[in-house]
């Protein structure tokens, strides 16, 4: 099969144009179906960060990266995996984590830490994992989950299981040891693995141009001995079609793939973070006023014949009514037991834990 | 009449050796990754054999970055497989100790049990081979301070194929340190096939009634030297071999430690923090009445490990002897 993308280019790789007309000669495999179903999910992951923001106002949750505007590179990339593939998302990976499977009720209540989060609340907040799903919450030490992502790419390929791992970092991850390290353990190994970096141009208040002297982020593959694909993070057709084709090298054992996704984030770092004071407030309107992943689609849909008023009408009531019923599961799961703490340490208590589970909480 | 089972006088090295070998033999999950693990055989020779039985699948030859080899153990204990990552020496360790404290130990906590990592980190620890500052050292008590690890160091060949079995078969990480110095400087009998030394429990090696020498690795072996002079001296000194740091066996400590009324702890890392702290704690917590005398530490010197002077660092009879001493005759 004649690889249909060039690595390494200098440009993102796109199908559709900011104003949402088709890129020329870039003709989507994606069915109408699937074209629609990205755009409802980047509709119902934005209401559903939207609702995690409200509740980090109201004072209801300590803690929220923003997922708004990289809407596109989460849900693209994360569309063509099957329930038995990996990923580990980073913090803020909210679209992802829908994508492969969460539903809003369990995102949501990861978001109060809730015991309707299937780690229990034991996360801080975008934090996302789900064991069944094979979504791998994160450490908040970024880059260190990196050779885990290869080990589990390597295993698959022992077990012969067809399982694909991927993982993603952002572009400041992209400096930590321990990432450098699963890039040249996966071009050793030939792993089925994906790296998906999320460029958003930002690690809390450092630039991409200060985290790297590279071009691109996508060229740190060539050293590495695999490709990697500069890719529009704001057009979820192109990250889609771009992790489909990694999806099917993985799967065929040709191995590591890296996709730089190009995008931006609305919100500060985190709920903690103050941004304006180091970007400037003309450039995220730029982003969010002329380069919005939803508002492309939607208009790519449009032109497509593929979308009109009543059907975005339908979308936002079934996407209200999702979050509604999911925020209503999540308010109405209860905290974790408080003796769970010790739970989960090791598959069984140690002796020593018993004894401070008796001290603390008057029986084992 | 029972089957008989082959004993034969083995160093630690081969008993390591064996206890993969037989591990990997019974479970197809199993399988080693580290640095020069292959054809080689690791340099210690650890793995001498396993790759032309196993093939490069099950005995993974890694690219050299510790951050490497335990992150992708890691995940391939998420993933199906119970690996046992060498360190080629635990000094090496620390490169990839943030995927030991951030990532193996707190997977299964943070995944609240949706992920478990069946996984062996070993490697040769410690001093007395003239390995200077990165070939010699101890530091077990900066993995037993980390919740979800399980620290096991045996002292003698038995032991040491007994405890790794347990440990490839353990549900959660084990950091297993194999004590380089006497790796082929202490022999014992060994029997074929698959038998386990359950993890956290101690062993009394040597009965007494006067004091409790507690140690564990090499300084087992050090401790026992000093036991014998104490003896020629009239002084009749339990001798307690920990074999597990986490978790430890804190019955046969106090067992021990109510019937002396002495206790003199022995690690071969720098005292200040030390594993020797945790067990004085311990019994000053649970037995101080029982005392009759000061908990007493006999550690290396608060300082790196010196390559030409090595000896005047690490705990010796002669220092032992005296802090049993200085406890007996408070």
């Amino acid at each position: 099969m004649a690889a249909p993308f060039k690595p390494f280019t200098d440009t993102p790789i796109g199908y559709v144009d900011n104003d949402g007309s088709p890129v020329a000669k870039m003709k989507p495999t994606l069915s109408d179906d699937q074209l629609k179903r990205l755009y409802g999910l980047m509709v119902l992951c934005r209401a559903i960060d939207d609702r995690g923001y409200i509740m980090v106002r109201q004072g209801r949750a300590g803690f929220l990266a923003q997922t708004a505007g990289q809407e596109a590179s989460q849900i693209g990339s994360a569309f063509f995996l099957e329930k038995r593939d990996w990923i580990f998302p980073s913090h803020r990976e909210l679209g992802a984590a829908l994508t492969k499977g969460m539903t809003p009720g369990q995102l949501l209540a990861h978001v109060l830490g809730k015991d309707l989060d299937p780690a229990k609340g034991r996360n801080m907040p975008s934090h996302y994992g789900d064991g069944e799903l094979h979504i791998v919450s994160p450490s908040s030490t970024v880059g260190n989950k990196t050779p885990a992502a290869v080990g589990v790419a390597m295993a698959a390929h022992i077990k012969k299981s067809g399982e694909v791992s991927m993982c993603y970092i952002g572009d400041g991850a992209t400096s930590e040891g321990d990432t450098l390290a699963a890039f040249n353990l996966a071009g050793v190994f030939k792993s089925p693995v994906i790296f998906a970096v999320q460029n958003n141009q930002y690690a809390i208040s450092i630039d991409a141009k200060h985290q790297t002297a590279s071009r691109t982020f996508a060229e740190k593959a060539a050293a590495f001995g695999f490709d990697g694909y500069l890719v529009d993070g704001n057009d979820v057709v192109a990250c889609a079609e771009i992790t489909k084709f990694a999806i099917d090298r993985a799967r065929a054992g040709e191995g590591p793939t890296l996709i730089e996704f190009l995008t931006y984030r609305y919100g500060p770092h985190s709920s903690a973070d103050d941004d304006s004071r180091y970007r400037k407030k003309e450039e995220l309107e730029l982003w969010r006023n002329t380069r919005d992943p939803i508002t492309r689609m939607k208009k790519y849909l449009t032109r497509q014949g593929l979308w009109d008023d009543a059907a975005e009408a339908k979308l936002q009531d079934e996407v209200k009514a999702a979050v509604e019923k999911g925020l209503a599961e999540a308010e109405a799961s209860p905290l974790p037991a408080p003796e769970t703490v010790f739970d989960h340490v090791y598959a069984t208590l140690l002796p020593h834990q018993i004894e401070e589970k008796i001290e603390i909480f008057g029986h084992a | 009449m029972a089957t008989e089972t082959a004993t034969r006088t083995f160093t630690m090295v081969q008993a390591v050796r064996e206890a993969m070998q037989e591990e990997m033999r019974l479970d197809s999950s199993v399988c080693i990754l580290g640095e020069d693990v292959g054809p080689r055989g690791g340099v210690f020779l650890c793995t001498e054999g396993l790759y032309a039985e196993f093939g490069g699948d099950r005995v993974i030859d890694t690219p050299l970055s510790e951050a490497a080899i335990l992150g992708a153990g890691l995940g391939m204990a998420m993933n199906g497989l119970r690996p046992v990552a060498e360190i080629q020496f635990i000094d090496f360790l620390f490169p990839g100790y943030d995927q030991l404290y951030s990532e193996i130990a707190k997977m299964r906590y943070r995944s609240a049990g949706m992920f478990k990592v069946p996984m062996v980190i070993r490697g040769p620890y410690g001093g007395g081979v003239r390995g200077g500052v990165y070939h010699s050292q101890s530091p077990e008590e900066l993995f037993a301070h980390v919740p979800g690890l399980k620290v096991v160091i045996p002292s003698n060949p038995y032991d040491a194929k007994g405890l790794l079995i347990s440990a490839i078969r353990d549900e959660d990480p084990v950091v297993f340190l194999e004590p380089k110095r006497i790796y082929r400087a202490v022999k014992s009998e060994v029997p074929e096939g698959a038998y386990t030394v359950p993890i956290g429990k101690a062993k009394v090696v040597r009965e007494g009634t006067d004091a409790t020498l507690i140690s564990y690795g090499a300084m087992l072996h050090v401790a026992l030297e000093a036991a014998d002079r104490l003896k020629n001296e009239g002084k009749n000194v339990e001798v307690i071999d920990l074999r597990s740091l986490v978790p430890y066996d804190g019955e046969a400590i106090l067992e021990s430690v109510k019937k002396t009324g002495h206790a003199v702890v022995v690690v071969e890392a720098p005292k200040l923090g030390s594993f020797a702290n945790e067990i004085s704690a311990f019994i000053a917590e649970k037995a101080i009445e029982y005392l009759e005398g000061p908990i007493m530490r006999v550690a290396s010197i608060d300082a790196s490990v010196p390559y030409n002077i090595e000896k005047y660092y690490l705990p010796n009879a002669d220092r032992i002897v005296q802090a049993t001493k200085k406890t007996l005759e408070f």
